[in-house]
């Protein structure tokens, strides 16, 4: 018992260390939870996760009294943080302390709305100006907003539907593609215009004041799925006073997160909003395993999958094999192929695997292929060597054919 | 290009050959005759097929409509396909004498014909069109023209040197509304073009990791590798071959024949090439598919017109040609024959007889038969071909490499990057040697 005791605290005191090496946040966050319809226990520390991995934040969590408790006591100072992000859908927040909310977004502060916090406080006539959209509202706080294709007309458009009727459904949870609506906005800049998303809600019907509202991205909400068949807006922006709200309806929390937070999609969006709801900006770079129209890309523990883990992963590719470890490879390539030093950098890389006994054929085949036109003279020798394997000897040949032209 | 006169009476005497269901086909190719290839307008032109999967079969059919010419041999490396070109031949001409060849080279061997009609996957393109031509065939041959710049230039330098018809499968050229957005274009009726969008479909093929399989019976699987490298076979073949960089750019290098073509005529730089590409792609994150997704790209040209290629979910206009000017703007794509402008009035424009006039041509085949008698240029000749498909390959190299690509299009040399350079072209798998300019 002791013995565990003493780990548990070890264990704790790496976690600290750990958190305190990460001095790069300069943006203060905090996440509200407390009540949720949903398993906010396990969103919440993946939020704070997901933050301060950018490396941008420090996070705190802050939870509300239970459901019926004394909302009184739930008085946090928002104006000491950057970003709120609102992993909360519960009991009506005291008038104090929903006054000091309005008044942090309306000084300029940043929100971001997660999943099931737009269930949240319907009857809250200024919360629901920030959210945009959201469930349990009716025709009284605004309309209903999508994309749809209108007749005769080749593009979807924006739709403004004010029929009466309930915001807020789902069909079952499923894989569905997220598109860009706003490319060049700061949250969107760079990322695929449609990608996959891991299984998860996709909340449709919506409604709500809509003000100052950009829709991000929608997801077709596919009727055989139980879905709409109208384009559901997924993400979000609008402007509150000098304030910036993201809103994103992704990630419904599964035990340990489930494959909607795992889903880089969600990651990358929930991390790069957080970022801009803060500053008005995005710094972060797209990472390599963004998801795209063709795969799905889930992080196992929320883990960015890294150079490492490639050059150690590549040598054991066989055909029934992910190619994934070697993609990553090769797009760290086109994203740094600007620069000679680094392709050496990575040549040598492959070099490495390409001497290494213990490598498989299949790997050193896509290897081949690869340094034949980005390789210096630096892989001559290696390939040659490699010319006088039967099952190399065609792979070889190519890249010497580009390595060392006859004429 | 012929006259309207000429025209007329082609198509009068197809009407007639038409008609006369009785007139035994004539079997004796023109070049048999000692004609120099020129064709006496009684003589069918005679003509075979090299790949008759599913474009193949399509072109085929497209040809049979024209009672101008007499199909007498087909080849493909899957017997599958041959006996079913063979028995659609057969039907129409009443016989069952087409001759059929699983390899290219015993076909050109041992046929008398004066064409062919050849659909193949991209990596195929450089040997076999090369080797038509020097068989001194007239050639449609599908885009694009090549898996490589350096394929393609060898392509035109047998088509040149041969002094052979060649018609690429760019059939658009050959569509009334595509010819009048481009006229339009370059004719100035937006005011100067400044910037054209071309926007292709996007990439959404899925397979993920397929296990090694049987190869199906009738397929040569070593043959239908060719040059591209040795894999076991894993599915992918007729039809999904697009989506594997060993044969094909994906869905760029299939469309950069149609809207980049057509978009690349609307400023007369058809024949010539941009001076500067740059560009991402995003590619599938794993799986034996490996061409990109999404795409977006700019090339300059030298005179500064810009031409942006993208994935059409990333365009205003998705998918099709777009030329803008400093006057508004023209839109062209298939989506039913759609063509619009910034103002409609734009599209009522007359072309006037001293304005630019770009090749009218109704039907793309027909054009080539057309031109197989006149000995004249088809609406899509070689280079223009070449010069369509080089853009979407300048593209690709941009994307792989992650270079800003500077290209002169004279020489046709990637200027200051080694690397860049060497995916000009792609080494060919022993036995086959890359065809030579």
């Amino acid at each position: 018992m002791k013995k565990q005791y003493l780990l548990i605290l070890a264990f704790t005191g790496i976690i600290a260390i750990l958190n305190a090496c990460n001095f790069g946040g300069h943006y203060k966050a905090l996440v509200v939870t407390g009540q949720n319809n949903h398993n906010w226990k396990t969103s919440s520390p993946i939020l704070k996760q997901l933050l301060e991995q950018t490396g941008l934040f420090t996070a705190e969590i802050i939870k509300t009294p239970e459901k019926g408790g004394d909302m009184n006591t739930f008085n946090p100072d928002f104006s000491k943080y950057d970003v709120v992000v609102l992993d909360y859908s519960g009991d009506s927040w005291s008038e104090k302390t929903k006054s000091a909310f309005i008044e942090y977004v309306d000084n300029g502060g940043g929100v971001v709305v997660y999943h099931a916090a737009d269930n949240s406080f319907p009857e809250w006539k200024q919360y629901n100006q920030m959210i945009g959209l959201g469930w349990g509202r009716t025709e009284k706080d605004g309309p209903y907003v999508y994309y749809s294709r209108a007749n005769n007309k080749r593009d979807e458009e924006k739709i403004i539907d004010i029929s009466p009727g309930k915001g807020g459904s789902h069909g079952k949870r499923h894989e569905f593609e997220v598109k860009t609506r706003l490319e060049e906005h700061p949250i969107m800049k760079g990322l695929p215009v449609k990608w996959f998303h891991g299984k998860d809600e996709l909340y449709s019907t919506l409604r709500g004041p809509a003000k100052n509202m950009d829709i991000l991205a929608t997801a077709y909400a596919d009727t055989s799925q139980g879905g709409t068949g109208r384009n559901e807006p997924i993400l979000m922006t609008t402007s509150y006073g000098k304030g910036r709200v993201f809103h994103t309806v992704l990630g419904h929390a599964d035990q340990g997160g489930g494959p909607a937070m795992e889903c880089v999609g969600f990651i990358v969006t929930f991390q790069r909003g957080a970022e801009w709801a803060a500053s008005g900006k995005v710094t972060q770079k797209v990472p390599y395993d963004f998801p795209n129209a063709v795969c799905v890309s889930l992080r196992t523990h929320f883990k960015e999958i890294t150079l490492e883990d490639d050059l150690a992963k590549i040598p054991t590719y066989e055909l029934n094999k992910s190619t994934k470890y070697f993609v990553n490879l090769q797009n760290r390539i086109r994203a740094e192929g600007k620069s000679l030093d680094k392709l050496m950098v990575f040549e040598k890389m492959m070099i490495k695997i390409l001497e290494n006994k213990d490598a498989t054929v299949e790997a050193k085949k896509l290897l081949l292929h690869e340094i034949s036109w980005l390789g210096s003279d630096l892989s001559i020798p290696v390939v040659r060597e490699l010319a006088k394997n039967p099952e190399l000897k065609e792979s070889a040949d190519y890249a010497l054919a580009r390595l060392q032209p006859v004429n | 290009m012929i006259d309207k006169t000429n025209r007329r009476d082609f198509l009068k005497q197809s009407a007639t050959v038409a008609a006369g269901t009785l007139i035994l086909p004539q079997l004796i190719p023109s070049t048999a005759l000692g004609m120099g290839g020129k064709l006496a307008p009684s003589d069918r032109i005679v003509m075979g097929c090299i790949g008759v999967g599913g474009q193949g079969t399509n072109n085929l059919r497209s040809f049979l409509w024209s009672k101008e010419v007499q199909f007498v041999a087909v080849c493909d490396v899957d017997t599958n396909h041959t006996d079913s070109a063979k028995a659609i031949i057969d039907k129409i001409n009443k016989n069952s004498d087409c001759r059929t060849y699983g390899d290219y080279r015993e076909f050109l061997e041992k046929e008398k014909i004066d064409a062919v009609s050849i659909a193949l996957p991209d990596h195929w393109h450089g040997l076999i069109y090369s080797a038509a031509a020097n068989k001194k065939l007239d050639i449609y041959g599908e885009k694009p023209l090549a898996r490589t710049i350096q394929d393609g230039r060898a392509i035109v330098s047998a088509v040149k040197k041969n002094n052979v018809v060649w018609q690429t499968g760019s059939w658009q050229r050959s569509g009334k509304m595509y010819r009048r957005a481009a006229e339009l274009a370059i004719n100035g009726r937006v005011g100067k073009i400044t910037r054209v969008e071309v926007g292709l479909p996007d990439g959404d093929s899925i397979i993920g990791t397929p296990p090694v399989m049987e190869v199906p019976a009738g397929l040569n699987w070593d043959m239908w590798l060719g040059p591209a490298p040795k894999v076991p076979y894993r599915g992918v073949c007729h039809g999904d071959w697009r989506w594997t960089l060993d044969y094909s750019g994906g869905r760029l290098t299939d469309w950069a024949g149609h809207h980049v073509d057509i978009a690349a005529w609307g400023i007369g730089m058809d024949r010539t090439g941009p001076v500067e590409i740059e560009g991402m792609g995003i590619y599938p994150l794993e799986g034996l598919y490996n061409t990109p997704v999404e795409f977006d790209f700019t090339c300059k040209y030298a005179n500064g017109i810009e031409m942006r290629v993208a994935t059409g979910s990333r365009l205003r206009f998705n998918t099709g040609a777009a030329w803008f000017g400093e006057k508004g703007w023209i839109h062209v794509d298939r989506d039913g024959g759609l063509l619009h402008a910034s103002n409609p009035k734009i599209l009522e424009e007359v072309i006037g007889e001293n304005e630019i006039q770009l090749y009218k041509s109704n039907n793309h085949f027909w054009n080539f038969l057309e031109c197989v008698r006149s000995r004249g240029e088809t609406v899509c000749p070689v280079e223009v071909g070449h010069r369509s498909i080089s853009i979407g390959l300048l593209g690709e190299i941009a994307m792989t490499t992650g270079q800003k690509i500077k290209w002169d299009p004279i020489k046709e040399e990637i200027i200051g990057s080694s690397v860049a350079s060497r995916l000009l072209s792609r080494p060919y798998r022993r036995p086959w040697i890359q065809p030579t300019i």
